[in-house]
């Protein structure tokens, strides 16, 4: 179960997100970021709440990158946990996603 | 819409002969074995972490493959990581062919014959029909390896499953694997399912491969 909120700072959307990315969670996370860059040009994804991530969130998110991609947005990753940056690194995403320490904004 | 495992087994089919091909021995057996949890995976029916690998709905998905797999996975609950399930489910490789088989055959793509090698050995051999669904299959796996955005979930998986097994060489010359073999790598490693599957594929390859030499 995951919890979303969204605000704008410095031109950038910071959709926070907290809870557990698993498969019950996947859609809402995946469904909440690409709204987020349907109506924004830079999106931040703020995961330092977030404390699990399974595979099925994973996929969330990287179908969220994908979307970035084609809406020609910017879309970063920040302030992961240690147990959620550990998946991350194990997947190599920073090869192919912004993975920041901090919001850029 | 096929499945991951109806795929893999088109992307084997030789279009020439109609015969399941294989780099090695097993390697396309694998393949199909593996297709499995990705098909139950893109279900929602199964999810797996760093360490675990779990069911999460037991819902049947009508297809009788996925079905008797996951009506297992839930019954067996000591087997908990992706390597001891692929292991477990390889012994049962014949019939998880034998039904992609039939479900291509239903639906057109595939059609099956029988003929006799040197007059006495049956050959099964499984003939294209209709070869659109097998280009569509080759042509999303050469665009995920060759091009440089991030591809859809199925063709991350077919990717991660089509590399250990030998099975990317039917789709791409050896030249534009090698130029492109740290996108491959990337693809491989970039969803934990896909990571799981591949890692314990190439390692229960490799265990299977190092007894039969000491067996002899």
């Amino acid at each position: 179960m995951i919890q979303h909120t969204e605000e704008i700072r410095a031109g950038w959307c910071v959709v926070a997100v907290r809870g557990r990315a698993d498969a019950e969670a996947a859609d809402e996370l995946e469904e909440a970021l690409k709204a987020a860059l349907k109506q924004n040009s830079k999106v931040a994804a703020d995961f330092s709440g977030l404390d699990y991530i399974s595979s099925a969130g994973l996929r969330a998110v990287l179908q969220a990158a994908r979307a970035a991609q084609t809406l020609e947005a910017e879309f970063a990753i920040c302030r992961l946990s240690p147990s959620v940056k550990k998946v991350f690194d194990m997947s190599r995403l920073h090869q192919i996603l912004r993975v920041h320490g901090e919001l850029p904004c | 819409m096929l499945t991951m495992l109806e795929e893999i087994v088109l992307l084997a089919v030789d279009e020439k002969t109609g015969c399941l091909r294989s780099v090695r021995e097993y390697a396309t057996a694998y393949a199909l074995v593996g297709a499995v949890f990705f098909d139950l995976a893109l279900a929602r029916k199964i999810d797996t972490d760093t360490e675990t690998i779990e069911v999460i709905d037991t819902t049947p998905t009508g297809n009788a493959t996925l079905d008797r797999v996951l009506s297992d996975m839930a019954r067996r609950t000591h087997l908990k990581t992706v390597e001891a399930w692929i292991e477990q489910l390889f012994y049962g490789r014949d019939d998880i062919e034998g039904e992609a088989l039939k479900s291509l055959i239903e639906r057109g793509i595939l059609r099956h014959q029988k003929s006799k090698l040197m007059w006495i050995i049956d050959v099964e051999s499984y003939p294209m029909v209709n070869n659109k669904p097998q280009k569509f299959v080759a042509d999303r796996l050469a665009s995920a390896i060759l091009g440089d955005e991030i591809p859809d979930t199925r063709d991350i998986m077919l990717v991660s499953i089509a590399a250990p097994c030998g099975l990317l060489s039917y789709v791409l010359v050896e030249d534009a694997l090698e130029r492109r073999r740290r996108r491959i790598d990337l693809l491989c490693h970039l969803e934990t399912i896909s990571r799981k599957v591949s890692a314990a594929i190439v390692s229960l390859d490799a265990a299977r491969r190092n007894v039969i030499p000491r067996m002899i």
